[in-house]
């Protein structure tokens, strides 16, 4: 068989800018050693999120003038409706500008303050949100994520006899469990429909809704078509859909799988917790057809969510990512295996032995890739989620990782190839990556803005 | 927060945020037969004498729209606007302006205001700017542009605080919730909107209308504001009461005359009070909101017939009932019945 080859060609084009080694420099000192600060005209590949960079196809663009701007019942509207109707299953689909609005609208309708709530791993502006609103979120990954170089096909799975545990402790506190497919937070891997079925199983048991976070919904059927006995057969379509079917709800940041720039949804099977979103979201979100968002973007939406189930464009797209984790691990650079949906994941720690869990290790290699080569990618460690425990001291966090998203439709092979070149730059000098330590930090999301720099 | 007239989602985040909403817009505002060049002025004694009841630490901000939309429109001037600056430099209170409709603002000023006439667009909006702290955009309106919004301020520590904020709901605060391409577009959106050839053909396109409707004896709102014509529900449908919702009937009967959609702006927008009775407000009004640059002459003179086909049968109109209503902005999504 044929290596997958891309099933686009390249109609637009948008030139990336090059930089010198002095003003990667200087760009990395002005911006406090974070990467989140850097001006886009300073990095040559931006890997930093996979998420809102996509490149829209060609139908996508055209429909952006099929959008109807109409502040109520808009016709886009009712195709998007309707996509995600068909997509899901669920009768009640209300657009959101982004996933975290849809998070907040959620959390607002059915999590009230002193809950606790499960998930396979929360990705951190889902954690944000929850703590925002007095409830507790705890990540039960499978065991096999303890293991982050074990080859295990389902890695993104919850850990089943952590629930049950977690929901007999907590009988009427639990008002949903969430799972997040792909598993983001742990290194962009599958969960498997027999785990998402007996997730589902516990809660009946327990008498707990069930949600999904389908930001990803896409990549997780394919992975799941490559791996999971017994299903190569079906479509990604129909792994989606019996996915969608095993939960209460879902909600989506389209800016991944929708293959959209900006745009997101909630989908519910319950009209009465739908009615309660609806009537919230017109305070700060937009009114329930449009959602915070253009006409035009409900058009994109309702087209990317078709465009992104062609089993031709998921076979490229995983095997493009899987090849660059491929080409590091067999050169020796300890990341998560297998490689995930949308990204590959560096192992700080094992990169960086000699640095401290507290030098912010993964940040560390992020800004020694950027100065090696431009390329940006984004912690997902200490700084990101690092928290402080009793006097203000900075408490280790349970893994530090590097983690290369990639934008889908974007980035051509040779572009990733020069990606791999850098990180075996930045990995043979591995001994050279010094310290960092914070200069200021904001009370929430600290990663987004927080200052750094080098430890003397 | 005292305001120039409160509006419907400014007025909800400023309770839901635990604070509560003092008008202190000049009379004539509430006087849809006032020609007061500037109905959107804020009342300085009024406002001064609130600052003093209070104290001016319990005032974190007036907020000041220009123009004011529930009152028809109106713009503020800009020596009324430079007042209130004063007024509030003495008490310490910020001030931060709605400037969401600004640039038609500062094309009455333009028009209106003494000394402004030689004055370009952008060097009013720029005057009016100066006069405040901050303000806050929706770029929907007067920026040209299909989604997107901005808040922008003086204060350093003030914008610290708002951009760790704005990640967690809106987005990182370089993209704010919106694509890439939507910051191009308000970017641009801006340099068109100060232009002056659109803004008379835009101001004049309202002008159009509603000079129409009012030499075929149609009750609206006057003078004519900047993006809407507002007619008068009340002497519209004199017998009406307000309890059966006259500005939300007559909107119904708008549509069903020939599809045209207008919006209520009455007693069903301003929503209940604390002790959840309705909110009465003075002005029961039917916004007919000119979108900019999309409809032609043509469209706006069958705006024009069916207002005044619904004024020749206005008697048979009986009013409304409501049988839904819910708890936040009730307006976008309550249901009524005619009353039988």
């Amino acid at each position: 068989m044929r290596s997958p080859i891309e099933p686009y060609k390249i109609k637009v084009v948008e030139p990336i800018p090059f930089t010198t080694a002095e003003e990667r420099r200087a760009a990395l000192e002005a911006a406090g050693w974070n990467l989140f600060r850097v001006p886009a005209q300073r990095v040559t590949i931006d890997l930093l999120t996979d998420s809102g960079v996509t490149a829209m196809s060609a139908h996508q663009w055209a429909g952006l003038l099929d959008g109807d701007e109409a502040y109520a019942g808009a016709t886009s509207f009712q195709r998007f409706e309707a996509v995600v109707q068909r997509l899901t299953g669920m009768p009640h689909v209300i657009p959101t500008h982004q996933g975290r609005a849809a998070e907040r609208l959620l959390f607002d309708a059915i999590v009230p303050a002193g809950s606790v709530v499960p998930g396979n791993t929360h990705f951190d502006t889902t954690r944000a949100n929850l703590e925002a609103r007095g409830a507790r979120a705890v990540d039960l990954p499978s065991p096999a994520t303890r293991e982050p170089r074990r080859e295990h096909p389902f890695k993104g799975d919850i850990d089943l006899p952590r629930l049950e545990a977690l929901l007999r402790e907590h009988p009427g506190r639990v008002p949903l469990v969430l799972v997040t497919a792909t598993n983001n937070g742990c290194g962009g891997q599958p969960v498997s429909l027999a785990n998402l079925a007996a997730t589902r199983r516990l809660c009946d048991a327990h008498g707990v809704p069930l949600y999904l976070d389908g930001a990803r919904f896409a990549e997780n059927a394919w992975l799941v078509r490559e791996r999971e006995a017994g299903l190569a057969g079906l479509t990604p379509r129909e792994i989606a859909r019996r996915a969608f079917e095993l939960v209460d709800g879902c909600l989506v940041s389209a800016k991944k799988d929708g293959l959209v720039n900006i745009g997101g949804f909630l989908a519910l099977r319950d009209e009465e917790i739908a009615t309660r979103v609806r009537r919230q979201m017109v305070v700060a979100e937009g009114f329930p057809t449009y959602g915070g968002l253009a006409g035009r973007d409900l058009e994109a939406m309702a087209t990317g969510l078709d465009e992104v189930l062609d089993p031709r464009y998921l076979e490229e797209r995983i095997a493009q990512v899987r090849s660059l984790g491929d080409t590091l691990h067999a050169a020796g650079v300890p990341t998560i295996r297998p490689a995930g949906g949308h990204a590959v994941y560096l192992e700080s720690r094992a990169f960086a032995p000699h640095l401290d869990p507290l030098d912010f290790p993964g940040q560390a290699i992020v800004c020694a890739l950027y100065l090696a080569a431009g390329v940006r990618s984004v912690e997902i460690g200490q700084l990101m989620n690092g928290r402080r425990g009793d006097g203000g001291r900075e408490l280790p966090v349970a893994q530090d990782l590097v983690r290369l998203a990639i934008p889908r439709r974007v980035y051509t092979c040779c572009q990733l190839a020069y990606v791999a070149e850098a990180v075996l730059e930045v990995h043979a000098a591995r001994d050279r990556l010094a310290p960092l330590e914070l200069v200021d930090e904001p009370p929430v999301l600290r990663h987004f803005s927080a200052r750094l720099r080098p430890r003397e | 927060v005292p305001g120039n007239m409160y509006f419907t989602t400014t007025r909800l985040h400023q309770e839901l945020a635990g604070g509560t909403f003092e008008d202190v817009i000049i009379d004539e505002a509430h006087d849809p037969e006032s020609l007061h060049p500037f109905k959107g002025n804020v009342d300085l004694d009024r406002l001064e004498r609130l600052i003093r009841r209070v104290g001016p630490d319990r005032v974190p901000y007036v907020s000041v729209a220009a123009t004011v939309n529930m009152a028809g429109g109106q713009p503020i001037s800009l020596e009324n606007l430079r007042a209130v600056r004063e007024l509030t430099r003495r008490h310490g209170v910020r001030v931060i302006l709605d400037a969401t409709r600004a640039i038609e603002n500062a094309w009455f000023i333009q028009q209106r205001e003494p000394g402004q006439r030689e004055r370009s667009l952008g060097a009013i909006l720029r005057d009016m700017c100066a006069q405040t702290d901050g303000c806050t955009m929706s770029a929907k309106k007067d920026l040209l542009v299909n989604i997107g919004g901005f808040l922008a301020v003086n204060d350093p520590d003030l914008f610290e605080e708002a951009r760790n904020l704005v990640v967690v709901y809106e987005g990182l605060h370089t993209y704010g919730g919106l694509a890439g391409r939507d910051l191009e577009a308000m970017a641009r959106g801006i340099d068109e909107a100060i232009d002056e050839d659109h803004m008379r053909a835009r101001i004049g396109q309202v002008e159009y209308v509603g000079e129409k409707l009012r030499a075929a004896g149609v009750p609206i709102v006057l003078p004519l504001g900047g993006h809407a014509v507002f007619v008068d529900a009340r002497r519209f449908l004199p017998h009406v009461p307000q309890e059966r919702f006259p500005a939300q009937a007559l909107a119904a009967e708008l549509y069903l005359e020939s599809g045209v959609r207008s919006m209520e702006r009455g007693m069903v927008s301003a929503g209940r009070d604390a002790a959840g009775e309705h909110r009465r407000p003075r002005l029961e009004l039917v916004r007919l909101t000119f979108p900019r640059r999309v409809y032609t002459q043509a469209h706006c003179d069958v705006v024009c017939e069916t207002v005044e086909e619904v004024s020749a049968r206005a008697a048979s109109v009986r009013g409304l009932e409501m049988v839904h209503e819910p708890r936040y902005l009730r307006f976008f999504q309550a249901r009524f019945r005619p009353v039988s």
